[in-house]
C-alpha cells in the first residue's frame, strides 16, 4: 500500500470520527436543550410573558393586547419565534437586551410597560433558558398585532425613554444577600424580578418610576387597586403566616382573609398557580419580610373588620320606591348581594361564597377594589365552558346604576367593612369609565416647553453677556 | 294619534322567542322594533318582591299585574282576566312585562322526540308536524347554545352536536332517588337552560331553589336576558305599549300595529313586516281584536282557526314521605325526571306523559300544613324538620290532544284597557284521562320503591296548567284546518308571522319553551333567506362577555 | 323554673307601670312550666306580654328575638284592634285550663271557641312570618320567620345559594338541633 493511500484513509476515517462527535454532541445537546426549553418555559411562567402577550382567543405570545396607561394604550408586540413578524431573529444577546433592558433588536426603547426595570435581576442562566423556549417551545405565528402603539408627543420618541431609564432603570441582575436564607433569597429573586410584583403594587412617583423607599406599599392602578403587601400587620400581610399567603397566590382565595379579583386573579390563574410549591414558599417569605408601610386609616389588620348584621327589620314588608336610583343600601344589598353572600353578609357555609367582612376588600379604607368588584365581578379562568373564564361572582355594571353602586357600596362599607372607606359618586363614574385620565402627559409636554423656554432665556442671557 | 316610526320589522312581545327573533334579525342588519305592552323590569325587583310576598308560593306574587296591559291573576282572589268559560278551567299563568314569562320558569329546555312531529301517521291521533325532527334539529342546537342549556344526551331527542355545557349536577336527593329507583325506572337529568359552568357572563347556578319565581342570579336563562340581548344588538323595544289593533290594506298585507301608552293614548306603527310573538293566548286574541270588514272573523281566521286547538301539559301528582333522609330544597327545583313515557305504541290508545320529579323544597308548604292542623310547639318542630327532610313529590307532565272546540276566543267583557278580555273554552279529554291513569301505577311503583308513607295523590279529576299555552296559531300544510305554514307565515298574510308556543300543532310532553325558540329562529331564517340575507354568525356565547 | 320570678296567680298583682314586669307575672304555674326559658322577658304591657306568653308556648324551645316580636305584635294589633283583648283571654285560658301545644287547638275546636282562629294568627306570624291573610297580609320576616331557623342548619330560605356550585350533591349533615 503506497503512503498516499494511507493517508487518504486516515483523513477519511478522522473525518468520519469527527462528524460522529458532531452528532453526538448535537444529541447530548438537544437533551440538555429539552431541560433547559422547560426551565425556561416555567421562568416564562413565572415571568407571566402571557398575560401581555397574547390576547382572549389569540394565539400565545403572538402580542396584541392593548395595555392602558395614563399616557395611552401600548400595544404588546409578537414575540414568537417568527422570523418575519416576532423575535425569530433575535440572537441571546438580543433577547437579553430586550428583556432587561428594554431595548429592541433594530435599537428602538421599549416603554416600561413591558416591565424591563424588574427584569433587569434576572440571572443571564435563566434569560438562556428562556431564551431557548422562546425560539423552540413556542410556534411561531406569522402575524403582527392587529394595532401599533401610537403615543402621544413626546411620548411617541421612543428615544425619550432613555432619560427615563437613566433615572429609573437599575440594570444590576439580582445579587443573593449572604445574610438571608436560600429561600428568602429565592423569593426575593422572584418577586424582585419575573414575578415583578412592585410593578402594580408598589407607588409610582410623577414620571411613572417605582418609589423604592415604598416597596410593595399599594398602588392605584387605575381602575383596580394592588393593595399594600408589605409585612405592616395592618395595612399588609403581617397578620397572615407564610403558609397562607402561599395558598392564597396558589388559589387566590384566602378564608376570612379575601379573595383575588381583576389583575391579580389573571395573574393567579395564568402564572402564580403553576409554580412549584416551594417557589409560592419563598414568594410568601420574602412578600412577609418587606418593611412595613402602615395606612394610618388601618386601626387593625385590614382582613379583622366588620361582623354579620343585617337590616332586615327596616326591609321586611317595605315596598321599593318607585325610582330604583333612590333604593336604600340595605334594599339594593337584599336585591343583589344578599343571595350568595347572605341575608346577615356571612356568606355560605363552607365559604365558597365569601362573607363581606373578614374581607381585605371592605377592610380596606381605599375603597376601588369593592367598586370594581360591582363593576366587573370576579372572573377566574375554569369557572367557563371548557376551563375558560367565568365569573364566580357576576359583573353589575349594566344592572346597576352609578347611584346604586354608591349606596351600595357604602351599605356594605358601613355594616360589614372600615367605615373610613366611602364611596363616591366621582370615583364611580371615573371607575367606571376605565380611570382618570393622567396629568402625565400634560406635565411632561409642559416641562418640555419649560425647558425649552429656559434654555432660550440661556442663550438670550449668554448672548447679551458677550455683547 | 300620533304617527310613529317605521322600521322594518314590528314584534310584538319581548318574551324570550320575540325577543330572540327579533335578535337575529337585527345581527342581520335590519331595523327591528318590538312593543311589549308591560312595563320594564329588573330582576333585583323582582327577588325582593319574592321575599316581601305574603304568599311566597304564589309564583305570580312578584309579578303584579299592572292596569295598563293586565295580566292573569289568580291569587288571593280570581282577577277575573282571563274568563273561564269551562268545562274545565284554563287557568294559565303568564306575564306581560319586558322579557315576557320566562322570568319565572324553571328553565326546562327540551327538545321533542322524533315521533312527536308524526303523532298521526304513527299512531292515528292528533295530528303531524308539517317539518320532521331533522329539519327542526339545528334549531335547538342554535336556541341551545344561545341559551346556555346543560344536559346528558340520554333524553330520547337525537343532536349531532354536544350540549354546550353538561348536566347540572345531581342533588342528593335526586341521586338517591335515581339510585333506588334503578333498574326499573331510569332518572335522568333534565335538559335545562341553567348553567353548570359560568356562561355567557352568567355565573354558575348556586343552588338558590328560587328558580321558580325568579332566579336571583341569571344563573338560568329566561326573557329578560333575551330581551337585554336584542337590545345590545340594536333592537328597539317599547314598552307600556299595548298593542290593541293590527291594521291591513286591501290586498290583506299588515300595515301598522295601534298601541296604547301607559296613559292610554294611541300610537300608530307602520313596519314591512309583522312578528306576533306575544303568547299563546295574547296573540290570537289580537288576531280576534282585528277584525275588519274584510276579516271579519279576525285576521288570519277566514277559517275559523284562530285560537283552535289550545294545549298544556296538565299535571297530575303525587306526594308521599320517602324511608329515608332526602332534605329536598337543596339545589334547582326542577332537576330529574322519567321519560320512558314520552313515547311508545301506547300512544295510539292514551296519553304519553313525562314524570318529573320536583326538588322545591318543602318547607313552607309543611308549615302551612302543620298550622292548618293546629300542630304547634316541640310536636310541630319535630314534624316540620321530619317533612322537610322526607317529603318528595312526582308529577305527571300529560299530553292533551289538538281539539277545536278547546280555544282561545274573545269574552265580552272588557278589561281595564276597555280592550275585550281573552276566554278559554278548555276540556281534558279521555285519551289525557287515560294516560293519567296510566302514571299512576308508575306513581305507585315509585312509591313502593321510595318505601313511602303517607301517600297523597291530586285530587282525582283535578289536572293542574303548566302555562305551556300551544296550539291557538297552529301550523300546517293544510291552509283549512290551520292558521300558518311551517315557516310560521300566515296563510292568509304574507308579510305576518307567528313567532310564538301557539304555532305548536301538538303539544308533545316537554315544555314548550325551546320548541317555540327553534322554530322562531328557524323563521327567521327564512324571512332573511326570503330577501336574500344570510344570517349573521351570532356572537359566541361563551363564558366571558355578555352578548 | 328560677325562684326570683316566682310564677303568681294572673290578676291577683294590680298592674303597676313604674314596676318592671315580667312574663312570668301573666302565667300559671302549669304554664310556666312549659316554658321556663321565657319567664324573665320583660313585657310592655298586658296584651304584648300576652303575646308572648302564647308565642313562646306556641313555639316550642325556639328564642323569640325582642325586636321581632314587636314587629309581629304591631302588625298583629294594626290587622285587628281587639287582639291583645283576645290573646288576653287565651292566655287566661291556658293558664285556667293548663292547656300546652298539643292541647290547645283541639280544646278551642271543640269549645268551638272565638279564639280558635287565634293560635293559627301567632303561628302564622313566627313560623311564616306573615300576619294575616289575603289582601290584607303583610310580610313582617322571611329569613328570620322561624320555619326557617328550624331547618337552618341544612336548608337556607329558597332565593338564598346553598353554596358554591355544587354544594347540594353533598349529603347533608344535621347540627344537633339546641
Amino acid at each position: 500500500m503506497s503512503a498516499r493511500m494511507s493517508w487518504r484513509r486516515v483523513l477519511i476515517f478522522a473525518g468520519l470520527t469527527l462528524l460522529a462527535s458532531q452528532v453526538n454532541a448535537a444529541g447530548a445537546a438537544n437533551v440538555a436543550n429539552a431541560a433547559q426549553i422547560e426551565r425556561g418555559r416555567y421562568l416564562a411562567t413565572a415571568g407571566d410573558c402571557i398575560a401581555c402577550h397574547s390576547v382572549a382567543g389569540g394565539k400565545p405570545m403572538a402580542g396584541g393586547l392593548a395595555v392602558a396607561t395614563p399616557i395611552g394604550a401600548i400595544i404588546a408586540s409578537n414575540i414568537t419565534p417568527s422570523k418575519s413578524h416576532g423575535i425569530g431573529n433575535y440572537s441571546l444577546a438580543q433577547f437579553s437586551q430586550a428583556v432587561r433592558h428594554g431595548v429592541r433588536a433594530d435599537g428602538a426603547h421599549l416603554y416600561p410597560a413591558m416591565p424591563y426595570t424588574a427584569y433587569a435581576r434576572v440571572t443571564d442562566d435563566d434569560m438562556a433558558a428562556m431564551y431557548a423556549w422562546f425560539m423552540h417551545g413556542v410556534a411561531p405565528v406569522d402575524a403582527a398585532p392587529a394595532q401599533t402603539t401610537r403615543l402621544p408627543f413626546p411620548f411617541n420618541i421612543r428615544l425619550s425613554m432613555m432619560a427615563w431609564n437613566w433615572l429609573f432603570l437599575d440594570k444590576q441582575p439580582f445579587v443573593a444577600d449572604p445574610a438571608r436564607s436560600v429561600e428568602w433569597n429565592r423569593g426575593a429573586y422572584l418577586v424582585q424580578g419575573l414575578g415583578h410584583c412592585g410593578t402594580c403594587h408598589t407607588p409610582r412617583n410623577a414620571l411613572m418610576g417605582e418609589q423604592a423607599s415604598k416597596q410593595l406599599g399599594g398602588a392605584n392602578l387605575g381602575t383596580w387597586s394592588a393593595p399594600n403587601i408589605t409585612s405592616d400587620v395592618n395595612s399588609g400581610v403581617g397578620s397572615w403566616s407564610q403558609q397562607e399567603l402561599a395558598a392564597y397566590l396558589r388559589t387566590g382565595r384566602s378564608a376570612q382573609r379575601g379573595q383575588a379579583a381583576g389583575p391579580m386573579a389573571e395573574a393567579i390563574d395564568h402564572s402564580l398557580r403553576h409554580l412549584s410549591e416551594a417557589d409560592l414558599n419563598a414568594i410568601a417569605l420574602y412578600v412577609k419580610s418587606v418593611p412595613a408601610l402602615r395606612d394610618p386609616n388601618d386601626s387593625k389588620p385590614v382582613t379583622q373588620w366588620g361582623q354579620a348584621g343585617d337590616k332586615l327589620a327596616e326591609l321586611r314588608g317595605v315596598p321599593l320606591p318607585k325610582d330604583l336610583n333612590r333604593m336604600s343600601g340595605a334594599q339594593l344589598y337584599d336585591a343583589n348581594c344578599a343571595s350568595c353572600h347572605q341575608a346577615k353578609g356571612q356568606g355560605s357555609f363552607d365559604g365558597s361564597l365569601p362573607p363581606l367582612f373578614h374581607n381585605s376588600t371592605t377592610g380596606r379604607s381605599n375603597t376601588n377594589n369593592l367598586v370594581m368588584a360591582m363593576l366587573d365581578g370576579v372572573q377566574r379562568q375554569g369557572a367557563g365552558v371548557g376551563n375558560a373564564d367565568g365569573y364566580l361572582m357576576p359583573a353589575f355594571r349594566q344592572t346597576l346604576s352609578s347611584e346604586q353602586i354608591v349606596s351600595l357600596g357604602n351599605y356594605v362599607q358601613q355594616l360589614y367593612g372600615n367605615p373610613a372607606g366611602k364611596v363616591t359618586l366621582e370615583q364611580v363614574t371615573i371607575l367606571r369609565q376605565g380611570g382618570a385620565p393622567s396629568d402625565l402627559i400634560g406635565l411632561v409636554r409642559g416641562s418640555l416647553i419649560v425647558a425649552g423656554l429656559a434654555l432660550l432665556l440661556l442663550i438670550l442671557w449668554w448672548r447679551r453677556k458677550e455683547d | 294619534m300620533a304617527e310613529q316610526m317605521t322600521s322594518d320589522y314590528l314584534v310584538i312581545g319581548s318574551g324570550i322567542i320575540g325577543s330572540l327573533a327579533a335578535r337575529k334579525l337585527a345581527l342581520a342588519g335590519a331595523s327591528v322594533l318590538i312593543l311589549e305592552a308591560g312595563p320594564r323590569v329588573t330582576r333585583g325587583e323582582i327577588v325582593s318582591r319574592f321575599r316581601n310576598s305574603t304568599r311566597r308560593s304564589d309564583l305570580m306574587s312578584p309579578y303584579p299585574s299592572v292596569p295598563t296591559a293586565p295580566h292573569p291573576i289568580y291569587q288571593p282572589t280570581d282577577s277575573g282576566y282571563l274568563v273561564q268559560a269551562g268545562p274545565y278551567p284554563y287557568p294559565a299563568e303568564y306575564i306581560r312585562q319586558f322579557g315576557g314569562t320566562t322570568w319565572h320558569w324553571a328553565a326546562q329546555a327540551w327538545r321533542n322526540v322524533p315521533n312527536d312531529f308524526r303523532l298521526h301517521s304513527l299512531y292515528g291521533v292528533g295530528v303531524d308536524w308539517p317539518i320532521s325532527y331533522d329539519e327542526l334539529e339545528p334549531y335547538y342546537q342554535e336556541a341551545e347554545e344561545i341559551m346556555g342549556v346543560s344536559g346528558a344526551d340520554n333524553t330520547g331527542s337525537p343532536r349531532k352536536q354536544p350540549f354546550p355545557m353538561e348536566p347540572v349536577i345531581e342533588a342528593y336527593a335526586m341521586r338517591r332517588v335515581r339510585e333506588r329507583l334503578a333498574p326499573e325506572y331510569k332518572v335522568v337529568s333534565n335538559t335545562t337552560a341553567r348553567n353548570s359552568v359560568s356562561y355567557g357572563g352568567r355565573p354558575a347556578c348556586c343552588g338558590n331553589n328560587n328558580c321558580q319565581p325568579i332566579c336571583p342570579v341569571d344563573a338560568q336563562y329566561h326573557g329578560g336576558i333575551a330581551a337585554l340581548q336584542a337590545e345590545a344588538a340594536g333592537v328597539t323595544i317599547r314598552v307600556n305599549a299595548n298593542v290593541y289593533q293590527l291594521e291591513h290594506d286591501a290586498q290583506g298585507r299588515i300595515v301598522a300595529a295601534l298601541y296604547y301608552d301607559a296613559d292610554k293614548n294611541s300610537h300608530r306603527v307602520t313596519a314591512k313586516t309583522f312578528i306576533l310573538a306575544a303568547n299563546g293566548i295574547e296573540s290570537p286574541r289580537l288576531l280576534l281584536l282585528s277584525a275588519s270588514s274584510k276579516y271579519p272573523k279576525g285576521l288570519a281566521n277566514s277559517n275559523d282557526m284562530v285560537g283552535r286547538h289550545l294545549m298544556d301539559h296538565p299535571s297530575t301528582s303525587l306526594t308521599f314521605d320517602a324511608d329515608e333522609d332526602l332534605w329536598l330544597g337543596r339545589g334547582p327545583q326542577s332537576p330529574s325526571s322519567i321519560g320512558t313515557m314520552r313515547d311508545g305504541a301506547f300512544r295510539g290508545t292514551h296519553a304519553a306523559y313525562r314524570l318529573d320529579f320536583t326538588n322545591i323544597s318543602r318547607v313552607d308548604g309543611a308549615t302551612r300544613d302543620l298550622i292548618s292542623r293546629g300542630v304547634y310547639g316541640e310536636e310541630f318542630e319535630r314534624q316540620l324538620r321530619f317533612s322537610s327532610a322526607r317529603e318528595m313529590s312526582l308529577k305527571t307532565v300529560l299530553e292533551v290532544l289538538p281539539n277545536p272546540d278547546n280555544r282561545i276566543t274573545l269574552s265580552s267583557e272588557k278589561d281595564s284597557m276597555g280592550i275585550p278580555k281573552p276566554q278559554a273554552h278548555y276540556s281534558i279529554g279521555d285519551y289525557t284521562r287515560l294516560g293519567h291513569q296510566r302514571a299512576q301505577k308508575d306513581f305507585a311503583a315509585v312509591a313502593r320503591l321510595m318505601g313511602g308513607t303517607n301517600l297523597r295523590p291530586s285530587k282525582e279529576g283535578a289536572y293542574a296548567n303548566n302555562q305551556h299555552i300551544c296550539g291557538t296559531l297552529s301550523m300546517g300544510r293544510d291552509a283549512a284546518v290551520s292558521v300558518c305554514n311551517e315557516w310560521g307565515r300566515a296563510h292568509e298574510h304574507a308579510n305576518l308571522f307567528f313567532c310564538s308556543t301557539g304555532v305548536l300543532p301538538t303539544c308533545g310532553t316537554c315544555n314548550s319553551t325551546e320548541n317555540g325558540v327553534a322554530l322562531a329562529l328557524r323563521t327567521v331564517d327564512h324571512i332573511l333567506a326570503e330577501q336574500g340575507i344570510k344570517p349573521a354568525p351570532a356572537p359566541v356565547a361563551s363564558a366571558g362577555a355578555r352578548v | 323554673m328560677s325562684t326570683d320570678t316566682a310564677p303568681i296567680e294572673t290578676g291577683s298583682r294590680p298592674f303597676n307601670p313604674g314596676r318592671r314586669l315580667l312574663l312570668a307575672s301573666l302565667l300559671s304555674a302549669s304554664a310556666a312550666a312549659l316554658i321556663p326559658w321565657a319567664l324573665a322577658e320583660p313585657v310592655d304591657n298586658a296584651g304584648q306580654g300576652a303575646f308572648l306568653g302564647v308565642s313562646a308556648i306556641l313555639v316550642g324551645r325556639l328564642a323569640l328575638e325582642p325586636g321581632l316580636a314587636r314587629r309581629l305584635y304591631a302588625a298583629l294589633l294594626a290587622q285587628d284592634a281587639r287582639f291583645p283583648a283576645q290573646v288576653g283571654a287565651l292566655l287566661a285560658q291556658i293558664n285556667q285550663q293548663s292547656l300546652n301545644a298539643a292541647t290547645l287547638q283541639q280544646a278551642l275546636d271543640e269549645a268551638q271557641s272565638p279564639l280558635a282562629s287565634v293560635p293559627r294568627q301567632i303561628a302564622s306570624a313566627w313560623f311564616l312570618g306573615i300576619v294575616g291573610s289575603g289582601e290584607a297580609a303583610v310580610c313582617v320576616a322571611y329569613e328570620e320567620a322561624l320555619n326557617a331557623t328550624i331547618v337552618g342548619d341544612i336548608l337556607k330560605p329558597p332565593s338564598y345559594a346553598d353554596g358554591a356550585y355544587g354544594s347540594w350533591a353533598v349529603k347533608p349533615v344535621e347540627k344537633q338541633h339546641g
